[in-house]
């Protein structure tokens, strides 16, 4: 626990002052631009000179390449992710955390997806990003488990225990992980907003208003996978509640007509914002420069309300994505210098605000 | 060898029968390697669109893998990968072109909708999808080329039997026939001749013989009395 504590239920003001301090620490546009001059064993090196320095000693007997960056960078976000649950206290605490449970999210469906393809306990092991909740002994039960079955039985205990016991018998039926996944990320997403203190607090509204965004972002990049693929599936099943965009009847009704869903995104709240985005989606066939953005537009969101309302969530959270889009942004370098890729190339791949 | 046969009007007629039978065999074997090399020719155009495209669907498949191991990172990839258990079916039939036997491969299950890939939706990106997709294209492209590049080595292995063929009957056994049959005809006409000369002798030798007897009976005629005396 924090000394810093006040009394609205979180420390905030020490929380987003070592926030600060650790957001003006990311990489900016010169270390890409180096970096992105680099050769792998070059970025390697550079790695090791950084903020990622110890995680690159840990792994460096086990990993090699680029594989050795991509395990560094995630184990020094969850390290990072795991002060922010360190340093924060009450309610604070509690919205670091249920951002953060993304990753107990990610983990469960590695978990899954390597015991349904038969990969070994190591290989899982080395996949988690221990981020989130999810305690070192729970992780490592499940990676122990020796089914999908026994896995879902070890997460009864926990928030997704009801969903998964719910989609295993989907599981069982269709042979797919494909509504084990759902549930756990719909479950994560409800979760995000739900059971929020009644009394509602200018904290409370500005920790909505950001995940809101971050549910309609998310909506809003499924409704277009789902319209591009064409595939007969029904919306409504991979509409997450919470969000402003769209509520149920509207998504299954606008995913039939891009035009249309289009149109409601640029006369909706956002519309201002992912002005752009929208017009790169009518130009391009590719959903990813839309995607990048997407990112953009949620980052610099994020980053406004961060600026607007400095002693609050929102600069926790917006640091959140800064460092998973540094992340994000160091593995595009070296996986796309080592498979060849023109530094140009990778460069626009990259989202740097 | 022409030295070999014998020349009889039998074995003659024989080879004339056989040279008959091997010009109309040469006449439909010719026929079908023209067929098959114009079929061929439809293939390979066919087979080198179907390559390209191949190529084309490799490079892309690579690109997109490349791209969404780099932004999704190598974990979330070999993860969606990971969750898919209903792997493409392969069935084949086959087809006659011209007698030869090529296959037909039907598959299933090679494109699937986003709901049947295994993964779910709710927490991935269309990174993921488009690597997907463009593996999918990528096999499907595969089988393409395995059927086309099938057919074409089964009619090229059959071009290549029917031309032996072609010339052999065409450079070694009609010749052959041919050289035979000359050969009999010689013997034949050699031996007809030998017969009408030795008729001829055979004649000249009776009459010759008829003559004199002629002539002696001729004398006795004459002379009765030197005969009684």
């Amino acid at each position: 626990m924090s000394l810093y504590q006040t009394d609205s239920g979180g420390n905030y003001e020490y929380v987003t002052a070592r926030v600060r301090a650790r957001k003006a620490a990311l990489f900016d546009d010169d270390d890409y631009r180096k970096l992105v001059r680099m050769g792998t064993s070059g970025i390697a090196r550079f790695m090791e000179e950084t903020e990622y320095e110890s995680e690159m000693n840990e792994l460096g007997a086990r990993h090699s390449g680029v594989d050795l960056v991509e395990y560094a960078l995630a184990r020094n976000l969850a390290k990072h992710f795991d002060d922010l649950l360190r340093w924060a206290d009450g309610r604070l605490y509690d919205y670091v955390a249920r951002y953060l449970r993304k990753f107990d999210a990610w983990n469960v469906k590695t978990v899954l997806r390597g015991l349904y393809s038969d990969a070994s306990r190591e290989d899982i092991e080395d996949d988690l990003v221990r981020a989130g909740e999810f305690s070192e002994s729970l992780l490592d039960q499940l990676a122990g488990s020796d089914s999908v079955e026994a896995a879902v039985e070890v997460l009864d205990s926990t928030r997704y225990g009801d969903a998964l016991a719910d989609a295993l018998r989907d599981y069982e039926e269709t042979g797919t992980l494909v509504p084990l996944e759902n549930a756990v990320d719909r479950t994560f997403y409800e979760d995000l907003l739900s059971d929020l203190p009644a009394e509602s607090t200018r904290a409370t509204e500005l920790y909505q208003e950001f995940l809101h965004a971050e549910i309609d972002f998310r909506n809003l990049r499924n409704a277009l996978r789902l319209a591009r693929s064409g595939a007969d599936m029904d919306p409504s099943e991979y509409y997450i509640d919470g969000g402003r965009l769209f509520d149920e009847s509207e998504i299954r009704q606008l995913v039939g007509n891009t035009d249309q869903l289009v149109e409601h995104i640029r006369t909706s709240v956002y519309g201002e914002e992912l002005e752009a985005a929208l017009e790169t989606l009518e130009d391009a066939e590719s959903l990813i420069e839309f995607e990048h953005a997407l990112h953009r537009a949620e980052l610099e969101y994020a980053g406004r309300l961060s600026n607007k309302y400095p002693l609050s969530i929102c600069p926790v959270l917006s640091y959140i994505l800064y460092k998973e889009r540094e992340v994000e942004n160091i593995r595009a370098i070296a996986r796309g210098r080592e498979a060849g890729l023109e530094p140009e190339e990778i460069e626009e791949e990259l989202v740097i605000l | 060898m022409a030295e070999d046969v014998k020349p009889t009007r039998k074995n003659l007629m024989s080879i004339e029968d056989r040279i008959e039978l091997s010009e109309r065999g040469h006449d439909t074997l010719e026929k079908k390697r023209d067929g098959l090399i114009m079929e061929f020719m439809d293939i390979l155009d066919q087979a080198q669109d179907v390559r390209e495209e191949l190529e084309d669907s490799y490079e892309h498949a690579q690109r997109s893998i490349d791209l969404a191991r780099a932004l999704e990172g190598d974990v979330a990839v070999r993860g969606a990968a990971a969750a898919l258990k209903e792997h493409p079916e392969l069935t084949t039939q086959s087809k006659n072109i011209m007698g030869v036997v090529v296959p037909q491969i039907e598959s299933s299950k090679v494109k699937k909708d986003l709901d049947e890939r295994g993964y779910g939706v709710l927490g991935t990106s269309a990174r993921i999808d488009e690597a997907a997709d463009a593996y999918e294209d990528l096999i499907a492209n595969i089988i393409l080329a395995a059927e086309v590049e099938t057919a074409m080595k089964k009619l090229l292995e059959e071009i290549e039997t029917t031309k032996r063929r072609v010339n052999a009957l065409e450079f070694k056994l009609l010749p052959e026939l041919h050289e035979n049959k000359e050969y009999i005809e010689q013997k034949l006409e050699e031996q007809e001749r030998e017969e009408i000369f030795r008729m001829k002798k055979i004649k000249d030798m009776m009459e010759e013989k008829e003559a004199e007897w002629e002539e002696e009976t001729e004398e006795a005629v004459e002379d009765p009395l030197a005969a009684d005396d």
